[in-house]
């Protein structure tokens, strides 16, 4: 793509003075010192939480209720492992914690070589069993394809809401209660509402579908409104970020999971898919203006793993190596089948917010609407205070 | 550098297998089929580690009566930077042209080679005979012995391996793939007796196919006369009864349970 087709917006000159957050988050607003709202949310945020003795109290009866519930049965939890750092820590604290986690990793179809290398590692020295939930390529690959034809700003959401519901689908087959995920506050809480979208929204992923595939999701694993509620309210199924419960720092963790594991860093945020690695380091910064390592250099900072200074040398490097963007260029639009013209001239469409596609706005409305009057008359009826 | 040059290396190579959607499939003894993804991603990966060959079979075109899908073919093809062999719907000295001008080394033939070896000798004097291979997938009899199957394992030709190898090399093959159908995706080691006899009725390389369960199968595969072995579940699924993930074998634990306890 051409230079011209991708200004970064030129309000984000102005960078927050305790982050790396900029203008190129268009919802971003300064206080009197420069001081982001990014940095306000984080200490609202830090003030909610628990202290280190809440957490470990929790933590340990987690465990307990973990393990009581995996009672006679072949696993007690599910972990979806991706070979990233946080899935790979979360597994090998699984270890240390005695628990016997069904891995489940979710393969699209973008899978590289260190990803496979790193699960393959983790499992071997943990002993841990692997299932691998493999999505069907040429349904995927169709739906990829629709969410670039339609020029909406998260391409990971078919991803993102196919692996929970990969999981979900999983734990309930297994019938486990929990899972557990990487997710966590120390290094992810920290991202602008413009930068991405909801992930559970199945109504816009199927209208995107609809509008731009050619050929019927048959076999992807769904997780809208009602599966989800289905999932948690009638299976009691729930996952649980226990990254949030420990004192995680990314850097102690990496370091660990190299000596003990074998581990291999791929470098940058999500970077052992190839497609994300290209999504994040290629499409969001040139047809966005958005360069995701801003969000997650700024939640190191703010968790102290990392100083601003360090992170505005990071983000002076390139995302990555701009040969092999180039490489992953090609490659990417093999594997969607797209021609050459044919995706320059998607990456070139305008801009579209996923709203324009309708929303899961009104199932969510009478979702919420439902379980309100189920509460009410539960209560009405003595059977929830 | 004296003790690695004079160290034999034995070729390990991944079987890939598609299907008539192009899908990567595998089977258990050419039945039931698990779908394990997107050939194109699968290549990729086995590119980056290093493997020495592999092999690409779409196993229903023969069934199907049809060609190659060329153009799916050179799309794997290309992200492959080792060499590759393709077998499936072969027919004509053309369909291996076309194959060999995609950047194939080497095409594999079988149902088509069976009916008519003349096919076999006529691309192997067009390209030479270490570019056409032989696959011989064969099971047990029902009342013993065993025969050579083709069409994926649907159709009876009544020649045992040792016969068939012969003729397969007499007819110009320079390399005969041994596939136990009996034995694939079950885990439970090459058929070793099988090997032996074949390796000894023929004087082109014999690689040794269907059942290894781990670095342990291949050298016996070698000391019973196969000149490389070849193996797919042990390279796409994490262990057996458990999830998809390609894997190949480090140079260093090659090197430790194969090539250096050779010669």
């Amino acid at each position: 793509m051409t230079e011209a087709t991708s200004p970064l917006p030129t309000s984000s000159t102005r960078v927050c003075t305790r982050t790396v957050m900029d203008g190129s988050d268009p919802d971003i607003v300064f206080d009197e010192e420069g001081v982001s709202n990014h940095w306000h949310e984080y200490q609202a945020l830090m003030a909610t939480q628990p202290d280190a003795g809440q957490k470990k109290a929790r933590l340990e009866k987690l465990l307990a209720d973990i393990k009581a519930d995996g009672a006679g049965k072949d696993y007690d939890c599910v972990i979806g492992l991706s070979g990233g750092v946080d899935s790979s820590y979360v597994t090998w604290l699984a270890k240390q914690w005695d628990l016997r986690p069904l891995i489940v990793h979710f393969d699209n179809g973008w899978n590289n070589e260190l990803a496979v290398r790193n699960i393959e590692n983790i499992c071997k020295k943990l002993g841990f069993e692997l299932h691998t939930f493999v999505m069907d390529w040429e349904e995927f690959r169709d739906l990829q394809r629709s969410y670039f034809k339609a020029s909406v700003v998260d391409l990971e959401v078919p991803t993102d809401h196919m692996i929970s519901g990969a999981l979900y689908r999983l734990a309930a087959q297994h019938k486990l209660k929990y899972m557990l995920s990487g997710l966590n506050f120390a290094t992810e809480s920290v991202m602008p509402p413009s930068w991405n979208y909801a992930k559970f929204d199945l109504e816009n992923i199927r209208n995107i579908h609809k509008k731009f595939g050619t050929k019927p999701l048959k076999k992807l694993p769904a997780l809208g409104v009602w599966q989800k509620a289905w999932y948690q309210l009638i299976r009691g199924i729930h996952s649980e970020a226990v990254l949030d419960l420990i004192d995680y720092n990314k850097a102690e963790a990496k370091a660990l999971l190299i000596r003990e594991l074998d581990w291999v860093d791929y470098g940058g945020k999500h970077y052992e898919s190839l497609f994300t690695r290209f999504y994040q380091g290629y499409i969001l910064p040139r047809k966005f203006g958005v360069d995701k390592r801003k969000a997650h250099l700024s939640n190191l900072i703010l968790s102290g793993q990392m100083t601003r200074d360090e992170a505005l040398r990071e983000l002076q490097q390139p995302t990555y190596d701009e040969v092999l963007q180039e490489r992953d260029k090609a490659y990417v639009r093999k594997k969607l089948g797209f021609t050459e013209s044919e995706f320059e001239a998607v990456l070139n469409l305008p801009n579209q917010r996923h709203e324009v596609y309708g929303t899961d706005k009104t199932q969510r409305e009478r979702y919420f609407r439902i379980v309100g009057a189920l509460g009410k008359a539960m209560r009405a009826v003595g059977l929830k205070r | 550098m004296a003790g690695l040059s004079r160290m034999r290396r034995i070729r390990v190579i991944p079987v890939l297998t598609i299907d008539r959607e192009r899908r990567l499939v595998k089977t258990v003894a050419f039945g039931k089929r698990t779908y394990i993804g997107d050939p194109i991603n699968a290549v990729r990966i086995f590119n980056t580690k290093m493997v020495d060959e592999i092999l690409l079979l779409d196993i229903d075109a023969s069934v199907d009566g049809r060609g190659p899908s060329f153009e799916a073919i050179g799309d794997i093809v290309e992200e492959a930077f080792l060499p590759m062999g393709y077998g499936g719907g072969i027919r004509s000295v053309d369909d291996a042209a076309q194959l060999f001008r995609l950047g194939l080394e080497k095409v594999v033939l079988s149902s088509e080679a069976l009916a008519n070896p003349g096919l076999v000798t006529a691309i192997a004097e067009r390209f030479g005979a270490q570019a056409v291979a032989v696959s011989l997938p064969y099971a047990k009899k029902l009342l013993g012995g065993q025969q050579v199957l083709t069409k994926s394992g649907k159709s009876k030709t009544g020649h045992a391996p040792v016969e068939a190898a012969k003729a397969m090399v007499a007819a110009g093959a320079g390399e005969i793939i041994l596939y136990s159908i009996d034995r694939d995706g079950k885990w439970s080691g090459y058929d070793l007796a099988t090997v032996t006899a074949v390796a000894e009725a023929i004087d082109v390389p014999v690689v040794a196919c269907g059942g290894a369960a781990g670095l342990g199968d291949f050298l016996p595969a070698v000391q019973s006369g196969a000149s490389a072995v070849a193996a797919s579940s042990l390279f796409v699924y994490r262990a057996q009864n458990q999830g998809v993930l390609i894997s190949y074998p480090d140079e260093a634990d090659l090197k430790e349970q194969l090539f250096q306890k050779l010669n």
